[in-house]
């Protein structure tokens, strides 16, 4: 392993970015460990916007501004490798399939939704109309959905479509602020969202389309995810980690990186892949 | 490495203020791991996002990170406004472009340094009929258009007095009416 650089421990972790590095907290059940903290990965020249674990190949794949991109590194000690280079220009959000393996990103000055295969080829452009400022983006690969926040501040909405990009529709357009995080609870179907325009966290169900307040007051969200009954999400205002039960409907802990700087994305990265097969694995 | 035994196997960080750094295995490479508040890269040298400078002086005097400088005219809920050393702006919004997005982009006129969104960069909106080469773009304050022989109004719109035709796309004709016959 790199000195001062940890692989990724066993069990279930949060990877979150802070500019030049991505770092992991490790999980005790729902308890984040933070003595543990660890930087997995230095990027030291990067600004890393949008973080995703493929639990399959054990490979965490963000979006980088800087010199637009995308890459992926093995959490137990591998170099980053390229994966999408050309035709970026503000790529952001990310989200992996880990049956379908594919990337999907939203791109916030092309205003694309794209996927290519998990090494970069069989590119495609997925959504091209209708998109302001698209940032996050989260995949049900079992269900065959993709859902996405446009923080437009003339019309922010959240959508979902097909992962082909078809049956586009708008979930949710009213009372929304700055949406810029999303995230998906597939035991519990439940679209959850921060919004840093409104200061709400709420989720809804996107097939019954009932909404619900989580938690009001949240300062700045950035990035999001979820595990169980609490949501994990990053504050620009607080620069750190939070934790909110989403049952309570409060903040149970926060986690302040030794870094006093932003945090951009967060997702989850699990030992194994959660079960179940979508018809693009199997045709 | 200190696992050689002589003295010189552990040097100091090349780090600001001799900070934490680490080496990345396979390319030997040295990374600052606690760089300053405000400031990243292998060696402190970059600023984070949202801000730019020198804070080494690599290119020159050195410059503290500073928050973009974009005319009001970047949105602060985006990444990426602005490039990290050059501070060029590269998010412009409310029809902005240029170094500091202090003016407006093609096709747009205006104040872009107005407080009121409203009154930035409005659309040249020059008429495709009236307009020289069907050109979309327009004096960047005034908004005028470049208007065809006997064409008229900001946007190119209407004939010059006494001239008719706009729709010719070559400019307006002379009405030729008789001067006895007419009441102007």
């Amino acid at each position: 392993p790199r000195p001062g650089v940890y692989p990724l421990p066993p069990g279930t972790n949060l990877l979150f970015a802070q500019s030049g590095r991505i770092e992991f907290v490790p999980l005790e059940g729902y308890e984040m460990k933070k003595t543990n903290a660890k930087t997995v990965l230095h990027l030291p020249e990067k600004v890393v916007i949008g973080v995703a674990y493929d639990c399959v190949e054990k490979m965490v794949y963000w979006t980088d501004i800087t010199s637009p991109s995308i890459s992926k590194a093995n959490l137990q000690g591998g170099e980053p490798i390229p994966v999408i280079t050309s035709d970026l220009e503000s790529p952001e959000g990310i989200a992996i399939d880990h049956l379908s393996r594919l990337v999907f990103w939203t791109d916030s000055m092309k205003n694309h939704i794209e996927v290519a295969t998990l090494d970069g080829s069989q590119r495609r452009v997925l959504i091209n109309s209708d998109l302001v400022n698209p940032r996050a983006i989260i995949v049900d690969p079992v269900n065959g959905n993709m859902y996405w926040a446009d923080w437009n501040r003339d019309a922010p909405k959240i959508e979902m479509a097909a992962m082909d990009g078809t049956s586009r529709r708008v979930l949710v357009r009213d009372d929304l602020g700055l949406p810029n995080g999303l995230t998906y609870d597939p035991q519990s179907a439940l679209l959850c969202w921060a919004d840093a325009g409104t200061h709400m966290m709420e989720c809804m169900n996107p097939v019954h389309g009932s909404r619900r307040k989580v938690l009001e007051g949240v300062q700045y969200p950035f990035g999001m995810t979820s595990y169980g009954k609490n949501i994990y999400y990053t504050d620009w205002t607080r620069d750190a980690l939070l934790v909110v039960d989403r049952h309570a409907g409060k903040e149970t802990d926060e986690f302040l990186p030794q870094k006093r700087t932003r945090l951009y994305g967060i997702t989850l990265a699990t030992a194994q892949c959660p079960s179940g097969q979508n018809y693009c694995a199997v045709n | 490495d200190s696992t050689v035994g002589s003295p010189g196997d552990c040097k100091p960080c090349p780090c600001p203020g001799g900070s934490a750094c680490a080496v990345v295995p396979k390319t030997k490479e040295v990374v600052c791991t606690s760089c300053p508040t405000g400031t990243t890269g292998k060696r402190c040298e970059l600023c984070d996002d949202g801000f730019f400078g020198d804070p080494l002086g690599q290119n020159g005097a050195v410059r503290a990170c500073r928050v973009c400088k974009c005319s009001d005219n970047i949105d602060p809920n985006a990444v990426g406004n602005c490039d990290r050393e050059t501070g060029e702006c590269l998010k412009c919004i409310y029809n902005t472009d240029g170094f500091f997005c202090d003016r407006c982009k093609e096709g747009f006129y205006g104040k872009p340094l107005a407080t009121n969104p409203n009154d930035k960069c409005k659309s040249c909106s020059c008429s495709p009929y009236g307009t020289r080469d069907r050109q979309t773009s327009c004096a960047q304050v005034t908004g005028q258009c470049t208007c065809l022989p006997h064409v008229t109004n900001r946007d190119c719109s209407a004939c010059e007095l006494g001239f008719f035709n706009l729709q010719s796309g070559t400019g307006c004709e002379r009405c030729n009416c008789n001067p006895i016959g007419s009441t102007n």
